[in-house]
């Protein structure tokens, strides 16, 4: 009988739902194995747990490098893979079923991926994904970020330069706290994300990959980081060849931009920054009409305790606060988004992550906020343990995740129907 | 006769003192390795140094495995694409070379590929030498 309790959506409510899960299925990208191989390194060298894409301090410097870092040697395979397959079921049924889905007990292949992922030249180096949606059997462009990087020298100091042309504001950010990379860094395409409504950073219009955008950033010292860049959206067409289907909205004038300092003292590391994305939006090209005018600015931090690998904590946190004017009907509105989360790994293999989110704004009907428990097994990825021969450098990470819902949509009574379990299985090779 | 023993004497005595030397240094050197804590040394390779190098025979990162470094000639050993400079800089890897370059690698090999920016503390150094000079 408990499952037979049904979840009422309005068609509204389900077509944002359908469209943040597909969102959430299409920006799940983690340790390459092909970065491995180019620098020789484990996945532990670059990233917490032994699996993506939380980076330690190694692997910003290596995302900031540009993709080039090498053992030297030529002649490796830029080219990874990943497929991600999971379980979900939701606390109560979701009908009608989602697009692609049952009503719950959701067995799916999630997506698999091909990437180039790699150096180019010495200072040239590419992430670029393309990805199969395993629950609308789309394929598509997903997340592209080309660098060109160098190290200069300035007052003494070594200063990292470099630009990225990306697809998706925040892809190209070294620090797990925006949230193209914040975790979780999988989730189930049954389950409900954070909520109805997201910032415009945060992919609230669902503008990523149908952009195409340049930034340029240095760091200096290792310590102060900056980057100032902006986006254009594509034409429909070029979006539909890249397999994403059309959307008439469009970006007008924008700009990115992003602060922080950081610190990597071997055994800790931590940072401090402020982001923000300003854009005015035209909802739909093919009429003439004013523009919406966004304003998100953000505030994030992080802490990780590295000490000798063995025990590892990390706490990640942002806040962002979007403002809103609205060209046709003249409204202001705000949209607020608060995300912490907190990690500790055993042996860069046996993991455990509570995050809470909280999305609250002008229109309480968007007010959603709970918990992220999750436990995960990554067995290899490190010089302790890898792959059997010849897979070397592949990797996998077997997890349960949980989402809780206090509050959903402005609504607490039937919160926690939405409270989703997610097994994943998730390799690369 | 008595100049060319004089030179031959004083082509000894430099000769002995030069070797004394050489031993008391080497000594030293050991000495220097042997007076940091191991496990104190395995620590920091994790922390400091282990994303980088491992110290399996053979397995090299971004940078080259270190097992065997203690006592060897710096850049030379084959399988790795070791700097220019790093080949060029003629230095055998003993407790003082060691200590200079994990103090300030920049400084002591210009132009080298680690980018470690160097480990402050000479107690450290001398607990991390300790260990990379039991790896062989």
């Amino acid at each position: 009988m408990f499952f037979l309790k049904k979840i009422k959506l309005t068609a509204a409510t389900l077509l944002k739902l359908t469209a943040l899960s597909a969102t959430l299925c299409a920006t799940q990208s983690f340790a390459m194995p092909s970065f491995a191989r180019q620098t020789g390194m484990d996945c532990s060298g670059c990233h917490i747990g032994a699996f993506g894409p939380q980076l330690t301090p190694a692997g910003v410097l290596f995302k900031l490098n540009g993709y080039t870092d090498s053992d030297g040697a030529a002649g490796k395979n830029p080219l990874s893979a990943m497929v991600v397959a999971s379980f979900s079921k939701t606390k109560a049924n979701q009908t009608p079923a989602p697009d692609n889905l049952k009503e719950n007990n959701n067995f799916k292949i999630d997506q698999a991926s091909i990437f180039y992922a790699g150096k180019i030249t010495d200072n040239i180096g590419a992430f670029v994904q393309v990805t199969h949606n395993g629950v609308d059997h789309s394929t598509s462009l997903d997340e592209l970020d080309v660098r060109y990087a160098r190290t200069l020298e300035l007052g003494g100091k070594d200063v990292i330069a470099g630009v990225s042309v990306n697809n998706n504001p925040g892809v190209q950010d070294p620090f797990n706290t925006l949230p193209v990379w914040s975790f979780p860094f999988t989730s189930s395409p049954a389950g409900f994300g954070t909520g109805p409504a997201s910032t415009l950073i945060n992919d609230g219009l669902g503008v990523a990959g149908r952009v195409i955008g340049t930034s340029a950033y240095a760091l200096f010292d290792k310590s102060i980081y900056a980057e100032l860049g902006t986006y254009k959206s594509m034409s429909p067409r070029g979006q539909y060849l890249l397999g994403l289907g059309e959307d008439q909205q469009r970006l007008g004038g924008n700009t990115y931009w992003r602060l922080a300092w950081m610190k990597d003292q071997k055994s800790q590391a931590f940072h401090v920054g402020l982001f923000g994305w300003k854009a005015s939006v035209e909802p739909d090209r093919t009429v003439s009409a004013p523009k919406d005018n966004y304003r998100d600015l953000g505030i994030d931090a992080s802490y990780q305790f590295l000490g000798t690998r063995e025990h590892v904590a990390t706490v990640n946190f942002s806040h962002v606060k979007e403002s809103k004017d609205e060209g046709a009907t003249g409204l202001n509105s705000t949209l607020k988004e608060t995300r912490i989360n907190a990690s500790y790994h055993y042996n860069q293999t046996w993991g455990g992550t509570v995050g809470l989110f909280s999305t609250r704004g002008s229109d309480p009907t968007v007010a959603t906020n709970g918990a992220i428990l999750q436990a995960d097994w990554t067995p290899w990825g490190k010089e302790s343990a890898s792959a059997p021969s010849p897979f070397g450098s592949a990797n996998v990470r077997l997890g349960a995740q949980y989402w809780i819902y206090n509050k959903f949509a402005g609504d607490t009574t039937t919160a926690k129907d939405h409270n989703t379990l997610y097994l994943f299985a998730w390799t690369s090779f | 006769m008595d100049q060319l023993l004089i030179m031959k004497t004083t082509h000894k005595s430099f000769l002995s003192a030069f070797i004394l030397s050489a031993a008391a240094l080497g000594a030293a050197s050991s000495a220097n390795a042997q007076s940091g804590d191991i496990a104190k040394g395995t620590a920091l390779f994790a922390t400091h140094c282990s994303e980088c190098h491992s110290m399996k025979e053979g397995k090299d990162k971004k940078g080259p495995s270190l097992f065997n470094t203690f006592g060897a000639k710096a850049g030379q050993r084959a399988g790795f694409n070791y700097s220019d400079a790093m080949r060029a800089g003629q230095l055998t890897w003993n407790a003082e070379t060691l200590s200079n370059y994990i103090a300030n690698p920049k400084k002591v090999v210009p132009g080298g590929k680690m980018k470690y920016d160097g480990l402050e503390s000479a107690a450290e150094r001398a607990d991390l030498i300790a260990f990379l000079a039991v790896k062989k």
